[in-house]
């Protein structure tokens, strides 16, 4: 069994670039140079937490964590 | 703007287009083929599976595979009605370099529609959905023509037309439009062969890959396999043609059909074998002149040197236009046809186009050209920027002796000062 991966992903209609995310999880998000998030990597386990709070905190409901 | 095309010469093939000269009707069409087979599930996907049948509409994913995902996302539910599946038949064909799909429909209309027939008894649908282009308002004719001739109870047809846009044909574009919401592109959770349309498994394929699935059943795995190689059997329809004029309009439209491994030669003229050739329509890849004789079309080969068919347009510079002009036309046309609704291809296309403006011009933008292209890519509910950067990304690399040369004012350029500043006054992008 391979372990289990969480990776986020952009909803790419919905986001309006406010950018709470890159401030929440500077991690794994950062913005390019229009406001939009660049994500890097999958997130370790030990960052879910903080990965779900920014999910969470984005007003347009666009960042989702997908865990396989 | 670019326009799809009016008039296509359609040549005669050996499979999909062996009967073209017959007319379109059904009579001749059972004639020729036969009364239509009645395939299980399972037996289908084992056909298709043996002969490795492809989806023609640009992302080649095997269709038994996508067959078999359907079948095994139905059945019963908790809390949900039914999960009787759909088929879908995708001619929206919203890139304007290709006309193999409306021009199959025109000339051997019931293949396709056999294919989806054959699919949805398979898998127990009974709605047939097809969907065709505002811009090509023939291909809705000819396919109502068809369907009028039919009598396949208990399945039903639907027709829908997508707006006249690049993107209108994308799956989940189609699935929204069917849905009567606007025909754009959203965020995709799960393929439409376990969500698609009402959220039932839906089998959605573009219309040649439907013709595919009948030629295999009506030919036979035999029959089909004679054409081709053992590796890529069949065969694959192809639309050759030239750059649009300054209208926008093409004028010099062929569609063929290829056995898989055939050579370069037999559907490129001398001066097409010469000259760079933009694989895979405007989302596509150039590949450079040097390698175009030894081209074959087949996956493999075309792999090899970064291209692959793709939905089968190829658009060949044996006019002599300048691929630095016309790609920077192209993501301009591109960058038009956004729908706006993803932020880094509402931003990052014009950008890109703006930069390739500016190398069309002559100012050396290729870094910027580069970093934008990894900029945008992978970064949208669709793959419409992941095109556009392949397209720009492949002129850099596959030509870049050509980017050098127009860049030292050499590289024999027909375009002309006035042409030049006709692009860098065009309209700016709108947004929707």
């Amino acid at each position: 069994m391979s372990p289990r991966e969480s990776v986020l992903k952009v909803d790419w209609p919905q986001c309006r670039a406010r950018g709470l995310c890159a401030e929440l999880l500077p991690e794994r998000i950062r913005v390019d140079e229009w406001g939009y998030p660049v994500v890097f990597g999958p997130v370790p386990r030990e960052e879910e937490r903080l990965a779900r709070e920014a999910v969470s905190a984005c007003p347009r409901s666009a960042l989702h964590l997908l865990t396989t | 703007m670019i326009y799809p095309p009016v008039s296509v010469d359609v040549h005669r093939g050996p499979l999909l287009l062996s009967g073209i000269e017959r007319g379109p009707g059904l009579t001749a069409h059972r004639a020729r083929l036969g009364a239509l087979p009645e395939p299980g599930g399972e037996a289908l996907v084992g056909l298709l599976n043996e002969v490795g049948v492809r989806g023609r509409g640009g992302a080649g994913f095997p269709l038994a595979r996508k067959l078999q995902t359907v079948i095994h996302s139905g059945g019963s539910r908790p809390g949900v009605t039914s999960r009787r599946p759909f088929v879908v038949v995708n001619a929206a064909e919203g890139e304007p370099a290709s006309a193999k799909d409306s021009a199959l429909l025109d000339v051997a209309p019931h293949l396709v529609l056999d294919g989806a027939v054959i699919a949805a008894r398979a898998i127990g649908a009974r709605e047939i959905h097809l969907v065709s282009s505002e811009d090509r308002p023939w291909v809705a004719a000819a396919v109502h023509r068809a369907i009028a001739e039919r009598d396949d109870d208990p399945i039903r047809f639907v027709q829908h037309v997508a707006a006249s846009r690049f993107v209108s044909g994308q799956s989940r574009a189609l699935i929204e439009l069917m849905a009567g919401r606007p025909g754009l592109p959203v965020t995709s959770w799960a393929p439409e062969a376990v969500a698609g349309h009402r959220r039932r498994p839906t089998l959605l394929s573009n219309a040649e890959s439907f013709a595919h699935l009948a030629a295999v059943v009506l030919w036979g795995v035999d029959g089909y396999a004679a054409h081709g190689t053992p590796a890529e059997p069949g065969t694959s329809l192809l639309t050759l043609t030239t750059p649009p004029g300054h209208d926008g309009a093409f004028t010099d439209v062929h569609v063929v059909e290829v056995e898989h491994g055939a050579d370069a030669a037999s559907v490129l003229d001398a001066a097409a074998l010469a000259a760079p050739l933009l694989v895979g329509g405007f989302s596509g890849s150039w590949v450079h002149p040097d390698h175009v004789p030894q081209l074959r079309w087949s996956n493999a080969v075309l792999g090899e040197v970064g291209a692959r068919l793709g939905a089968g347009a190829l658009l060949s510079l044996s006019d002599g236009s300048c691929p630095v002009s016309e790609t920077a036309r192209y993501t301009d046309y591109l960058a038009g046809e956004s729908a706006g609704r993803c932020g880094p291809c509402r931003n990052g296309l014009p950008a890109l186009s703006d930069e390739m403006r500016g190398l069309a011009d002559g100012a050396d933008t290729r870094r910027r050209l580069r970093e934008l292209a990894g900029l945008v890519t992978g970064r949208g509910a669709c793959a419409h920027p992941d095109g556009t950067a392949r397209l720009v990304g492949s002129l850099l690399t596959t030509l870049e002796g050509h980017v050098e040369a127009h860049l030292d004012g050499d590289c024999g350029c027909a375009m002309t000062r006035d042409q030049r500043q006709h692009l860098a006054t065009r309209s700016r992008v709108v947004l929707r």
